[in-house]
């Protein structure tokens, strides 16, 4: 939007003291203010929350995928994901930190409760290697362990990309 | 924001939330129903329930008190440090609740299998690869007959009360399971589990360990055989009384026993012979017709294709092959056979298909029953072992328990088959069978007089049926609960009247010092015709009825002291009846022979003797051939490694001991010799081994075969068989130099560090199955002795011998399971007894009672049976209330 002017400076348009009638043209730019100190964006400040709030939510979900495993609650790891998606929004914390987050809780969980049957003294070892057998694998453990915990961590990341879908964090203007 | 760019982005949050649910949906429907063979990945991987709860079934029993359904009174059960279960109860019947609990706790996948395979539903666990046993079980008629034993079974009958408890025992226990959900891994991953077990199913598991050792398809292999090598050629090596030396437990005198006289006995308990004597005939009667004695005719082509196409049905599963499994042994010795003079010794071995651990041992105290062995897990009682007077094992008996007919059908007459003059209907059984991972197939079983159609009728090849003896039923829980009270042999031997399926030799042992061997079981007569090949089903060679039991083969305290059983034909060449012929002759190494070898040549035997005679025997076959094949060698121009096998055998005192060098080379000569003789005849005959790999491959099982070439060795060395036509010159000793240099080579190639590394258990390792009889969950391999004990031959086959015409049959895939020594006394000192079985009592893998008895077994050791009647002991122990 251009300035109301007088006649008579638009008269003086040319002459000597001219110069003072640039404020006929549109705003002169604003000067850039003081540039900001960088910062790296994954440790930019703008998660919402004690951190160490957050560390505790996650070793609850860990103890939350843990006790639905053995509580027959198999799907206890695609819930953890889907409520950590929700999180996200309010929580403002990127995929850098929430998909580790959630392969942690997930394979962390089963990861505790097979822990608890083998300190129970159920034989996890010989029983991982007999379901690789009989599943046609190489009887080898960390086979079954392996793939037991990549079912939890599938799950677990479905949900995340459901939460996230459904809740998702408003774009930055 | 630009209206375009805003679009966009909703279109990109749109997408993604599809994509997202999708993907969850997916990842959801994946863990909680499975897809197309992959299990429901969710339940089955969830860490506390799912395959994982095999983990805590692993965990070893510890004390509880159990309720259990149908119990009178308290019922206790126990269990020493190597999971040998003790069980005690005021009555039989709460035993068994007891053991069909402790059965199934420890044998679950083992009894849902065999029950599966029984009654045609493998496929619900396994998918479609279960397809051809379940239409062959299904076809065959296992379940019908369990299900009509059942019907017509009185429910306040022994039997009944037995079946009805055990089956109680094993139902709550699957309660137990269901509650907690901690199912075998097996069940687990294929999301398919155990339904409620009743008497059908212990009945139906009878049926099909009777069908294990019992089905034999020989008829039609001898169809097969005489299309390729004509009937003379078949009948001349495959004789219906096999050649050689033969050692029947019953010697004779034989009598035709007419219908009226069938019940009665002469002489002392159950008709006692004595000493050798020709076979006397005291006239026909019902019971014995006039079979044909000749060979038998030429089976047309049509015929042959149809029992080719019959074998196909069988051939990718392990049935029909009875005569090919190693059978055990058995044999008692009294009087001065003992040491001390008094009582009796008894000892066997009883082999199960695939030298597996499907026994199960325990000790059943109970009022008139307090007996200790093993018992089979689907089944209430105890099968072989001893109570506090007696002792008896079992093995099969030479017997051709299958007869098949070719029927009669018409293309103008679809659906009819013609018997007895008349045309008539064939009966429609209609099947759905339940494929996990697919669709349901519908199946139809169709049925004459005789029984199920093996093959269709066609064009070029009419329908073959097949009547088993199996499929009339058989009260073998009664019988066995019925030994287990016997106090005497004449108790014993009533025990087994009505015992029809599988054919068995029972061998018996008692304090007083009594000791004796019998055949129980239906042996079917035909009134005419020739019931080694496919008979025509008019109704002319029709069964005309059994053989009485009072005429089946039976021999008591016999003068020598010694009784031996081996798979051996039980009477001799003059008895009266048709047992089989040699292919259905289960001691083609004759082992018999040897046994009675080596027990007449001691006295005064003991324990620790009978350990060695069990676990270390000598070959008298061997013993016989060697010196012809050293006579063969002598002048032959011998390699390095040749000469040095021939000095091994020159020195061999024939004993199969597990480091033996001239074991393995008789182990892998005598195959490679057969294969050598008789190779070339089935090369030029074309004989259709892929129709049925183990029945018609030349094989060291074939008795038939086996003891020809044994006969013709000794006696006949320029034999016709030795020059094919159309081949160069052979006789006996080329061809044994021929065999024996292949031998060399192939033990050479095996070990190559030379012969001073040639062992027989190396040679003869063998795949001991699972007790659960699945295949990837076996012990792997297990050097085990080979042994002319094992009727058949297999262990102790060299890998790759055994003929170029199709394989060396079953070699390296069977051997002895369960081992037993008895020593029964009159005195305060009572009975004495060890045993043993390779693998373990708990078929879970994870179980530390998995595999605990497989290198004991290895190493020839034994374990002490728990004394019969003795009480609960120990700390590991449950008890079981009302």
């Amino acid at each position: 939007m251009t300035k109301v002017v007088s006649k008579s400076e638009a008269d003086r348009l040319g002459k000597r003291g001219s110069y003072r009638l640039g404020g006929l043209g549109p705003s002169a730019p604003e000067r850039p203010g003081p540039p900001r100190p960088y910062e790296m964006t994954f440790l930019r400040p703008l998660h919402q929350g004690w951190v160490g709030g957050w560390v505790l939510a996650a070793l609850a979900g860990i103890a939350l995928v843990a006790a639905g495993a053995l509580f027959a609650l198999w799907f206890m790891p695609f819930l953890i994901g889907l409520a950590t998606g929700v999180a996200m929004r309010w929580g403002g914390w990127g995929l850098r930190v929430t998909v580790p987050a959630v392969l942690v809780m997930t394979c962390g969980g089963w990861g505790l409760a097979l822990g608890i049957l083998a300190a129970r003294g159920q034989a996890v070892g010989s029983t991982a290697q007999t379901i690789a057998l009989v599943a046609g694998l190489p009887e080898m453990a960390v086979l079954t362990i392996g793939l037991t915990l990549g079912v939890s961590a599938v799950q677990g990341l479905a949900g995340l990309w459901l939460g996230r879908a459904l809740v998702p964090r408003p774009a930055r203007d | 924001m630009d209206p375009r760019r805003r679009r966009w982005r909703l279109i990109r949050k749109v997408s993604n939330g599809v994509a997202a649910a999708c993907v969850a949906a997916a990842v959801l429907v994946l863990c909680t129903f499975g897809f197309d063979g992959i299990p429901a990945l969710g339940r089955a991987l969830d860490p506390g329930h799912g395959a994982w709860a095999a983990a805590a079934n692993a965990q070893l029993p510890q004390p509880e008190v159990l309720r259990a359904t149908g119990l009178t009174g308290p019922t206790l059960v126990s269990f020493d440090s190597d999971g040998i279960a003790t069980v005690q109860a005021g009555r039989l019947a709460d035993a068994m609740v007891a053991l069909g609990y402790t059965h199934a706790r420890f044998r679950l996948t083992q009894m849902d299998l065999q029950r599966r395979v029984a009654e045609g539903r493998l496929s619900q666990l396994v998918g479609s690869s279960g397809l051809a046993s379940d239409e062959f079980e299904l076809r065959l008629g296992l379940l019908r007959t369990a299900r009509r034993e059942w019907a017509v079974m009185p429910k306040n009958s022994l039997a009944a009360r037995l079946l009805t408890a055990y089956s109680r025992g094993v139902n709550d226990y699957l309660a137990t399971l269901r509650a907690g959900g901690q199912w075998p891994t097996e069940f687990s991953l294929a999301g398919v589990y155990p339904a409620p077990w009743t008497p059908v199913d212990s009945l139906a598991v009878q049926g099909y360990l009777a069908q294990q050792l019992d089905y034999t398809t020989s008829p039609l292999d001898y169809a097969v055989l005489a299309g390729s090598l004509g009937i003379g050629r078949t009948m001349r090596w495959f004789p219906v009384q096999t050649a050689g030396p033969q050692h029947p437990f019953d010697e004779g005198p034989y009598r035709v026993r007419t219908a009226a006289a069938s019940g009665q006995r002469t002489g002392g308990p159950a008709g006692q012979r004595t000493g050798k004597a020709a076979g006397q005939r005291t006239g026909g009667g019902a019971g014995h017709g006039s079979l044909s004695s000749g060979l038998g005719s030429q089976p047309p082509a049509a015929v042959v294709r149809s029992a080719a196409a019959a074998l196909a049905l069988t051939s990718g599963i392990r049935v029909g092959h009875a005569a090919f499994l190693p059978v055990g042994t058995a044999w008692a010795v009294n009087g001065r056979k003992v040491r001390g003079g008094a009582g009796s010794m008894l000892a066997g071995t009883a082999a199960l298909p695939g030298l597996s651990s499907e026994w199960f041992q325990a000790a059943i105290t109970a009022p008139g029953y307090d007996v200790t062995g093993v018992s089979l897990p689907g089944l209430p009682g105890i099968v072989i072992g001893h109570s506090k007077r007696i002792a008896w094992t079992l093995t099969s008996a030479q017997s051709q328990s299958a007869l098949y007919y070719v029927e009669k059908t018409s293309h103008s007459r679809p659906g009819d088959y013609f018997w007895r003059g008349q045309w008539r209907q064939l009966r429609r059984l209609h099947y759905t069978i339940p494929v996990r991972g697919g669709s349901s197939k519908q199946f139809t079983v169709e049925l004459t007089a005789h029984g199920p159609l093996l093959t269709k009728p066609g064009v070029a090849s009419p329908a073959i049926s097949v009547q088993w003896t199996g499929t009339g039923g058989s009260p073998d829980v009664a019988a066995l609960a019925n030994i287990g009270a016997a106090a005497n042999f004449t108790q014993f031997h009533a025990a087994l009247a009505t015992w029809r399926s599988p054919a068995a030799t029972f061998v018996y042992a008692d304090r007083s010092g009594n000791i004796g061997a019998m055949t129980a079981g239906s042996f079917p007569v035909v009134s005419h015709g020739s019931p080694w090949l496919p008979m025509p089903g008019s109704g002319a060679d029709d069964v005309a009825g059994t053989i009485p039991y009072a005429a089946l083969p039976l021999s008591y305290n016999p003068p020598g002291h010694v009784v031996a059983a081996a798979g051996q034909r039980g009477a001799g060449a003059a008895y009266p009846y048709y047992l089989g012929t040699s292919a259905n002759d289960l001691d083609a190494n004759d082992a018999a022979g040897a046994i009675y070898a080596a027990l007449d040549r001691r006295s005064g035997i003991r324990q620790e003797g009978a350990v060695a005679l069990q676990t270390s025997p000598v070959s008298e076959m061997a013993a016989r051939v060697i010196p012809r094949l050293l006579s063969a060698l002598r002048h032959a121009n011998l390699t390095s490694a040749e000469r040095h096998a021939a000095s091994a055998l020159r020195h061999w005192n024939h004993q199969l001991s597990p480091g033996s060098a001239a074991a393995a080379i008789w182990a892998a000569f005598w195959p490679d010799y057969l294969s050598a003789t008789f190779g070339p005849w089935w090369h030029v005959a074309d004989v259709p081994v892929a129709a049925d790999p183990v029945g018609l491959s030349i094989s060291q099982a074939q008795a038939g075969m086996a003891r020809d070439l044994e006969m013709w060795t000794l006696a006949d060395r320029s034999n016709p068989v030795f020059a094919p036509a159309g081949a160069h010159a052979r006789t006996a000793r080329s061809v044994m130099r021929a065999a024996f240099a292949t031998a060399v080579a192939q033990l050479t190639t095996l070990f190559p560090g030379g012969p001073s590394g040639w062992r027989l258990d190396l040679l003869s390792a063998t795949p001991v199955a699972s007790s659960a009889q699945i295949p990837v969950l076996g012990y792997g391999s297990r050097a085990a002795a080979a042994s002319p004990w094992l009727s058949g031959g297999q262990a102790g086959a060299a890998p790759g011998a055994g003929g170029s015409a199709g394989g060396g049959g079953l070699a390296g895939a069977s051997g002895p399971g369960w081992r037993m020594i008895v020593r029964l006394s009159p005195g305060r000192a009572g009975i004495v007894a060890e045993g043993i079985y390779p693998g373990g009592q708990s078929d879970n893998p994870a179980s530390a009672w998995h595999d605990n008895l497989t290198a004991r077994w290895q190493h020839n050791g034994y374990l002490p049976l728990p004394a019969a009647g003795a009480a609960v002991t120990g700390a590991m122990r449950w008890e079981f209330l009302p």
